[in-house]
């Protein structure tokens, strides 16, 4: 029989079964599953180098031979269709024999030098060789001994990344590695070389291992030719257990294993704990370095409190009579609605819950807001954008979609497990991507079409996009003419012109959005960043309703961080949906009457004087607003600051008493993904330090202001798990939605679009203090197109002073393998290099101007 | 043309130690010995030596020994011989060539042709080489025959695409044909035949 190459199983569109033996027992597997997977569905177990369930099989190890009646040689269960009428046997003498055989020509090479080895303990190679191998060799001749330099040696460290040690004595050619970069994440940085038993893993020329998924390839290596410096040396498996967790850097909510000494209280690694449904088992390298956090040495230990301008080493005790003074004297003197909080979003439900709960019932204001990053917030949280936000998504609905949609998203840092879907939707069911984005970017690799738009036309382009849909015929509206009023544009080739995009595109777009059987449409951060986000999300809106997206698919705005669906659900908002509130309001037995004050708000009342306190949960405005003058000038007028985090910040800087918080591997905690799927992290390690859990540290706080919070632990449970039952889905509008949009002016000084986002190796403000994720990338840049940097004349590595009216910073030059036109590109995730200070919160698009620094 | 199941000419490439070497094209079915010895095709061995055996189908097919080759060049003839068809390079080579040797340019040939893919024909042809190389130098040890055999099972039918097969089944048939040579080799640590030249 012929070897077939392996459709990914789990999400086959084919829904013929057929049914084969083995080992005597009746198997029945929908059409396409291969015999490997067939026997794993009823607990055979068949050993495997090469084989992974992400990955199409490639029969290379020969580990997984089995017998089918009838013919003649050993098959390769891996990469063998299962039939109806076969009959497999798993274990019979031949496949045995086999199994014994390959395992000795995998040997012959392999240095054996397990106790030296980092995989030792945790090896495949070493696992099966027990299980199934010879415990001599007859191989009597000089093993293969790769050169480097010179020098042959059973310690082939090859360092080949800025995490990924390589040593290819030790390969076993499975490929796995060269493999997934190739088909999961679309990276070419890791290659197979030669050919015959001298083939050799390497990094390719010129290159380094250091894509944003790279620490897969080590944990899907099966030996110890790939090891990565985080986990290396340190210890050895047999001395850690598991411990179940999530992400709490990506909104998807990876699931993850901690690994922990069995009696240090201290995490080791992270390793991923496929979800099909969520991740597929991939992790990207900020989930899987990120937890390093953890155990930085910069982590506060104890509270402070500030005395004279200096903040001084104190016990909680003391912090908390701080607290317990300052914020009554406050709410004595001024009201409660002079009080404020901020809380991040990647916080667990019990701590955002009962933030908001001392926020709204201790204090008594509406002063209380998870979205730090963002400007011009919305007064309600009942717009157009709030549907977006709401409307059901599934993860796992990308892969069967036949038309995806990305727009306004660098995918790839900001949702990088539903970029890797979108890959696997192109490489197994040949779904068509379409990026619409005003900037190239690497994300959209797997696009068929990417229409970069001018900065600023969003709106523009998704008209466009609606009125293709009526020119071309391809949808029937009933009213047709609202449509053009509510765009204001006439024709769709008003709206092409205004986006600088060609008819053409748009209408391949349009049509494919019509025809598809299902759409996935994902609208990412530059929505959520715009000032106009409302707009933006009402041309959503309105093409929601022209094509018919929801009805045959999904569309949404997908939440950023870790808990923002949860920050959501549980109302952590200044005017949470109507739905929510009644349930708070049952819940609590009142609402405060006081105008609701978003993060903008609060800021601006900061400034007026008129909100002197402030409680901060694990955020740092200082560095993620986008508008640090606006944030600073804000939080310097306060008389009280409190800010709760893990590390030192700007914000803390200022505060009046800093309080440290626990990590969210120090206590157990629930997040809700972006589907609205809640998620538990377990406590892998006690407390740090005298780091206390969010929730604890609120409840402290509202004790001390005269309020017990909850009246237990269960209680705070049951209004959590209430809010969650909640159904905060909002309504699409029902009919056109005007989008106004107008061409902003902009100075003829600065001019060059500016994009902030996340570097792909870190999110936020806290990924700094990961040394892993440092290596990969430890300072900001700027990224520019070949063309502009032509224009300026700056070469890779020049330092460029970067000018907007507000601010300037100076960053090195990183010229762009995609970037096509004048938008820049710099991260906002390091602290030495603050790209917020250049940002003005009333801009729609920032511009700035870039000249050389002559050194 | 040709026979009741093999229908149609053949182009056959003749080499090794032949007096006419070169490319004839004649019918399927066409007697192997014919091909050798007629003056209008190979003419006869070189120097008129005996012949020891023939590689009929090119370097991957088992061989067939002096006594063997009164056989029709066609599929179904020369399976039944023990070999195959195969792509029609027919190697001749006479009673002065060592065997072992011979199976040394072999395996080395599939050694370096070997893809690296898949397991058996990766390590395997390596390994071969290295136990071949070594009994030719004379210093193969008592049961490196058996090794060899042994590991020529393990490849065979067990390999991705059909390489595997072709670089063990001309050493099986090597090793089944002339057993002789092979155990003289290890005994006395060199060749039973003279053999002082190369093709
Ligand atoms: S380096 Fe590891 S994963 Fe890659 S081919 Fe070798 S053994 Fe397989
Ligand atoms: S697991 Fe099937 S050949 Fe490697």
């Amino acid at each position: 029989m012929a070897e077939v190459a392996k459709k990914e199983g789990s999400t086959s569109r084919d829904t013929k079964t057929v049914t084969l033996t083995i080992d005597g027992r009746s198997v029945t597997v929908p059409k396409g599953t291969t015999v490997l997977e067939a026997a794993l569905s009823v607990g055979v177990q068949i050993p495997t180098f090469c084989w992974h369930p992400k990955l199409k099989s490639i029969g290379a190890c020969r580990m997984c031979y089995v017998e089918i009646e009838k013919m003649p040689k050993l098959q390769v269960s891996c990469a063998t269709e299962a039939a109806d009428g076969m009959i497999v046997h798993t274990d019979s003498d031949l496949v045995k024999r086999g199994r014994r055989a390959v395992l000795e020509f995998i040997l012959l090479n392999h240095p054996l030098d397990c106790p030296t080895c980092d995989k030792g303990g945790d090896c495949d190679l070493q696992n099966l060789t027990f299980a199934h191998g010879y415990d001599d060799s007859r191989f009597d001749f000089q093993k293969r001994r790769f050169i480097e330099d010179g020098v042959e040696s059973t310690f082939d460290d090859l360092r080949i990344g800025p995490e990924i040690i390589l040593n290819r004595n030790r390969c076993i050619h499975c490929y796995k590695c060269v493999r997934a970069n190739k088909e999961a994440f679309g990276e070419y940085d890791l290659g197979a070389f030669e050919r015959g038993n001298v083939t050799e893993i390497n990094a390719a020329p010129g290159q380094q291992v250091d894509n944003p998924f790279s620490g897969n390839l080590v944990e899907i290596c099966p030996v110890g030719a790939l090891t990565n410096t985080d986990w290396r040396y340190k210890i050895r498996v047999w001395l850690t257990q598991t411990v179940a967790s999530v992400c709490p850097y990506t909104s998807s909510g990876s699931n993850i294993l901690f690994f922990k000494e069995k009696h240090q209280n201290r995490v080791y690694r992270v390793t991923g704990r496929r979800n099909d449904d969520i991740d597929d088992g991939w992790l990207p390298d900020i989930t899987r370095y990120g937890y390093q956090i953890i155990h930085s040495e910069d982590r506060l230990r104890t509270p402070l409190i500030k005395k004279e301008g200096n903040q001084e080493t104190a016990t909680w005790d003391e912090a908390l009579a701080v607290i317990e003074k300052r914020l009554g004297e406050i709410k004595d003197k001024k009201g409660c609605v002079c009080i404020g909080g901020l809380i991040d979003p990647s916080l667990d439900n019990a701590t955002l819950h009962s933030f908001s709960k001392l926020i709204r019932r201790t204090l008594g204001s509406n002063n209380v807001d998870f979205r730090i990053d963002y400007r011009m917030l919305p007064k309600t949280s009942s717009d157009n954008y709030s549907i977006l936000t709401s409307r059901p998504f599934r993860i796992a609905d990308i892969d069967n979609s036949d038309v995806i949609i990305t727009f306004g998203s660098d995918l790839l840092k900001e949702h990088p497990n539903e970029y890797l879907r979108i890959r696997k939707a192109c490489n197994f069911h040949d779904s068509r991507v379409f990026s619409l984005n005003p900037y190239a970017v690497k994300s959209a690799d797997v696009a068929e079409l990417e229409l970069v738009y001018g900065i600023g036309a969003d709106e523009a382009i998704i008209a466009a996009l609606c009125l293709a849909g009526v020119e071309e015929k391809l949808v029937s509206i009933p009213n047709p003419d609202q449509l053009k009023e509510a765009t204001g544009f006439a024709l769709m080739t008003e709206a092409a012109a205004v986006c600088g995009v060609e008819p053409d595109q748009i209408k391949i777009v349009a049509r494919a959005l019509a025809k598809a059987r299902k759409v996935t449409l994902i609208a990412g951060e530059l929505v959520t960043r715009s000032r106009d986000r409302e707009n933006i999300a009402s041309a959503l809106c309105n093409l929601n309703r022209v094509f018919g997206i929801e009805e045959k698919g999904q569309i949404a705005v997908l939440s950023r961080y870790a808990n923002s669906m949860g920050a959501r659900k549980l109302g952590v908002l200044p005017d949470p949906p109507a739905v929510v509130k009644s349930e708070l309001t049952k819940l609590w037995g009142g609402w405060p009457d006081t105008e609701p004050r978003n993060t903008d708000s609060m800021l601006v009342n900061m400034k007026k004087e008129e909100i002197n306190g402030l409680i901060v949960m694990g955020a740092d405005p200082i560095m993620l607003y986008p508008d640090r003058e606006f944030a600073c000038e804000g939080l310097e007028k306060l008389d009280f600051l409190i800010v709760c985090d893990l590390f030192e910040s700007e914000t803390t800087a200022l505060a009046d008493v800093v309080l440290p918080i626990c990590s969210w591997a120090e206590y157990p905690g629930e997040y809700v993904n972006l589907e609205g799927r809640v998620q538990q992290a377990n406590q892998a390690i006690k407390p740090l330090y005298e780091s206390r859990p969010g929730y604890e540290i609120v409840e402290l706080i509202a004790d001390r202001l005269g309020q017990k919070l909850f009246e237990s632990d269960e209680v705070r449970r049951i209004e959590i798990e209430k809010l969650l039952e909640v159904d905060n889905g909002l309504s699409w509008p029902d009919s056109f939605v005007n989008t106004g949009w107008t061409n902003e002016e902009h100075d003829d000084e600065f001019t060059v679009p500016l994009a902030v986002g996340d570097d792909p190796h870190h999110c936020g403000h806290r990924t700094e203090k990961a040394s892993s994720l440092v290596n990969f990338c430890g300072e900001a840049y700027i990224e520019i197109s070949p063309g502009l940097a032509a224009n300026y004349q700056i070469e890779e590595g020049d330092s460029v002073r970067v000018e907007s009216p507000v601010g300037k910073i100076i960053v090195p030059v990183r010229i762009s393998d995609f970037l096509d036109n004048d938008v820049v590109f710099i991260p906002r995730n390091f602290s030495s290099t603050p790209v917020t200070s250049l940002l003005m919160r009333k801009c729609r698009v920032d511009r700035v101007k870039i000249s050389k620094v002559v050194s | 043309m040709g026979t009741e199941k093999s229908t149609g000419t053949k182009v056959f490439s003749l080499s090794g130690h032949i007096k006419r070497p070169g490319n004839y094209e004649v019918e399927l079915g066409f007697n192997l010995k014919k091909l050798i010895y007629d003056p209008e095709y190979g003419g006869g061995i070189l120097n008129d030596k005996k012949l020891k055996g023939v590689i009929p189908g090119g370097a991957s097919t088992p061989l067939l020994t002096e006594d063997m080759i009164d056989v029709g060049l066609d599929y179904e003839a020369l399976v039944d011989a023990g070999s195959m068809l195969g792509s029609g390079a027919v190697i001749v080579f006479h009673e002065e060539t060592c065997i072992v040797w011979v199976m040394l340019k072999l395996i080395h040939f599939f050694r370096h042709e070997s893809c690296g893919k898949c397991t058996p024909c990766r390590q395997g042809t390596a390994w071969l080489e290295q136990l071949i190389h070594r009994i030719e130098q004379g210093n193969g040890k008592p049961g490196d025959i058996e090794k060899i055999d042994d590991i020529c099972g393990n490849i065979l039918g067990r390999t991705i695409c059909p390489l595997g097969d072709a670089a063990v089944m001309p050493i099986q048939s090597a090793i089944k044909l002339y057993r002789d040579e092979w155990d003289y080799h290890i005994v006395h640590k060199k060749c039973l035949v003279k053999s002082d030249f190369a093709f």
